[in-house]
């Protein structure tokens, strides 16, 4: 295939490897990249996991719908000890991101449960996922929302450098807000106009409050506002 | 010569293919009651379904990415689910109307009931859809689709006046006492049977299975260009042929058999054999692609290998889709529903689901990230805005019109 390697350059994670189809070494279907696994390292967050599955996909559906669907996923086998842990893929697999992800093996036995996060001992660092980051609110200094995470981007090693945030998040991802050149005229002007507030802010001046399920960011940060059409 | 065969058998697939159950009743039905009134409609539906199938089969050759993978990349899980279950329904509709059309048309040769027939037909199309290659589905159905243009045979034999029918179709309001509402439905219902959704899942998941490449992009558009203007041709040419027989007599068409009555006579049974022959390929081949639609649609939403081109047991739960479409087709046709009223109402949610899948391949097909340098042109976007404009209003108008004409009665 013709297309780039998106992982040779810093890349955004919603917009281009969220909900991607996953391909083995032959070409044959392995899953959808459901969600991310995101790991506390000495750099920060960093992107170390495909997850897949309903376990990953479930929790991503917002309101009563996704809660009900998740519940009754549980349900249907209560008896398993795994069923509510999702697939995980390392990013030590992954050959490449272009508009699919390919992998560097089989599909043969590649989908391994993530471990339980209720066993993990305080020796392992921290996982935590993209889609319940993509869910807080954000305030500012003053504790007045900003809106929420819409997108976070990563370097070429995966780690979360900066943070994508607007008010709603209807047509955030058709990749209109980044890419000023995208046709057609009238989707892209109508776009734009709706995320007019959109806002990047780096990783250092935000601190994700994970047991308040809430981000928080700086006051005296300088914005970097989204060009204007 | 290979190739040029090969693109033969390609247009000649698009021409027959294009005609489904729902454009033989929709613009019979269209014909009897309107004339040719209504003919413009099936020109913008054409134009549409060239605009939008070039953008998703051009997405295919390019990144390989097939419509419900760029529905939940694009709008998300939650958005994806919406419109996947919208489409879905939709789809499943179009598939028993299909089924039972088949079923009429072996009525209308065997003169056995179609409630006898279509647990018959509906195996058929399962095991085909099982066993048979994705080829030979779409080449076999498409080629003796075209036994279908006996209809335009027959409209030369039906000695019309020529100009009286330019004038129908240059005549752009209701005729006798028709209101303009109840035009407007059809219209409507025209132009879903036109662009029905399914017809794009399956192109676009089709050019994945014939393993598309960039280089395929020239010939995918010559049977696009060539192929579905054709088809449309044929869909004006039975709408004239329901006008010639029935507007005189203040007839209408309500059966499949009253579609093919021109045919018997201006041409006589021989004519009238042709074109159940085509009545029967072209809903077979319809019901093959819309069951392989739905099979397409849900495994590519959540990621399970699909397709035809690998073995039916690593393609385990795109093969298990397909069979409960086709229990529960059959389960609906069981409930002895009239399939041409099923038909009635199939084309008009077509036009009502259109938006959700136009609008994303819209997007990206603009999107350099999956088509590099091959993204829309500037011609390509303006006709893209239009129908993005024209699928919007057709859909948000659909249901109100159904209410209003009560399904244009």
């Amino acid at each position: 295939m013709s297309l780039e390697n998106r992982f040779d350059q810093e890349y955004d994670a919603v917009l281009h490897l969220l909900d991607r189809q996953v391909l083995d070494k032959d070409g044959l279907f392995v899953c959808k990249v459901d969600d991310l696994e995101l790991t506390e390292t000495e750099h920060g967050l960093t992107a170390t996991a495909l997850l897949a599955g309903s376990p990953a996909l479930l929790p991503r559906v917002s309101g009563p719908a996704g809660r009900v669907a998740q519940e009754f996923w549980g349900k249907m086998g209560d008896e398993q000890a795994d069923r509510r842990l999702p697939y995980r893929i390392d990013f030590a697999l992954v050959e490449e991101l272009t508009s699919a992800v390919t992998l560097t093996v089989t599909r043969h036995k590649v989908l391994v449960r993530a471990p339980d996060p209720e066993e993990r001992d305080d020796e392992e660092p921290v996982r935590r996922r993209l889609g319940t980051l993509l869910r807080f609110p954000v305030l500012d200094a003053s504790g007045r929302t900003e809106g929420k995470v819409l997108d976070v981007r990563l370097d070429e090693e995966h780690r979360l450098t900066s943070l994508r945030i607007g008010k709603g998040s209807i047509a955030s991802n058709l990749g209109y807000d980044r890419n000023e050149k995208q046709g057609p005229a009238l989707v892209r002007a109508f776009v734009r106009w709706l995320h007019r507030h959109q806002q990047e802010v780096a990783i250092q001046d935000a601190t994700i409050d994970w047991e308040d399920r809430v981000v928080r960011i700086r006051g005296d940060r300088t914005r970097t506002q989204s060009t204007p059409a | 010569m290979k190739r040029l065969l090969s693109v033969a058998l390609g247009v000649l697939t698009a021409i027959g293919g294009f005609v489904d159950i729902g454009d033989l009743v929709t613009n019979a039905e269209v014909g009897s009651r309107f004339g040719l009134s209504l003919a413009w409609v099936t020109v913008i539906g054409v134009v549409g379904i060239c605009v939008f199938s070039e953008m998703s089969g051009r997405i295919a050759a390019v990144s390989g990415r097939a419509t419900f993978d760029l529905v939940r990349e694009r709008l998300g899980p939650g958005m994806g689910m919406v419109n996947l279950l919208g489409s879905m329904a939709v789809t499943l509709l179009t598939f028993v109307a299909e089924i039972g059309g088949v079923s009429l048309a072996f009525q209308l040769i065997t003169g056995v009931d179609y409630l006898l027939l279509f647990p018959v037909v509906g195996v058929l199309v399962w095991v085909i859809l099982w066993r048979a290659k994705f080829s030979h589905i779409e080449n076999v159905f498409g080629m003796l689709g075209l036994g279908l243009l006996v209809f335009v045979v027959a409209l030369f034999h039906l000695g019309p006046d020529w100009s009286q029918l330019g004038h129908s179709a240059l005549s752009f309001h209701p005729t006798r006492d028709e209101s303009w509402a109840t035009w407007a439905y059809y219209g409507v219902a025209l132009f879903g049977a036109a662009m029905t959704p399914y017809e794009v899942f399956f192109f676009s998941s089709g050019g994945v299975e014939e393993k598309w490449g960039p280089k395929d992009v020239s010939v995918m558009r010559t049977n696009v260009f060539l192929g579905f203007p054709l088809g449309g041709l044929l869909s004006v040419a039975i709408a004239a042929c329901a006008y010639l027989v029935y507007y005189p007599l203040q007839a209408s068409v309500d059966t499949l058999g009253q579609v093919g009555l021109p045919i018997a006579l201006a041409l006589g049974k021989i004519g009238l054999a042709i074109a159940l022959l085509g009545f029967v390929a072209a809903t077979f081949g319809a019901a093959c692609e819309t069951g392989l639609s739905t099979g397409y649609s849900i495994a590519q939403y959540f990621g399970w290998q699909w397709g035809k081109f690998v073995r039916t047991d690593v393609a385990a739960r795109f093969h298990l889709v397909i069979l409960l479409a086709t229990v529960l087709a059959m389960g609906v046709l069981a409930t002895q529903v009239d399939p041409v009223m099923v038909t009635e109402a199939s084309v008009v949610f077509s036009a009502v689901a259109l938006p959700l899948t136009y609008f994303p391949i819209l997007v990206v097909a603009n999107d350099p990230d999956y088509m590099g340098e091959r993204v829309n042109g500037r011609v390509t976007n303006a006709l893209g805005t239009v129908f993005l404009i024209v699928v919007t209003v057709a859909a948000v108008a659909a249901l109100p019109l159904m209410v209003w004409t009560r399904m244009g009665a």
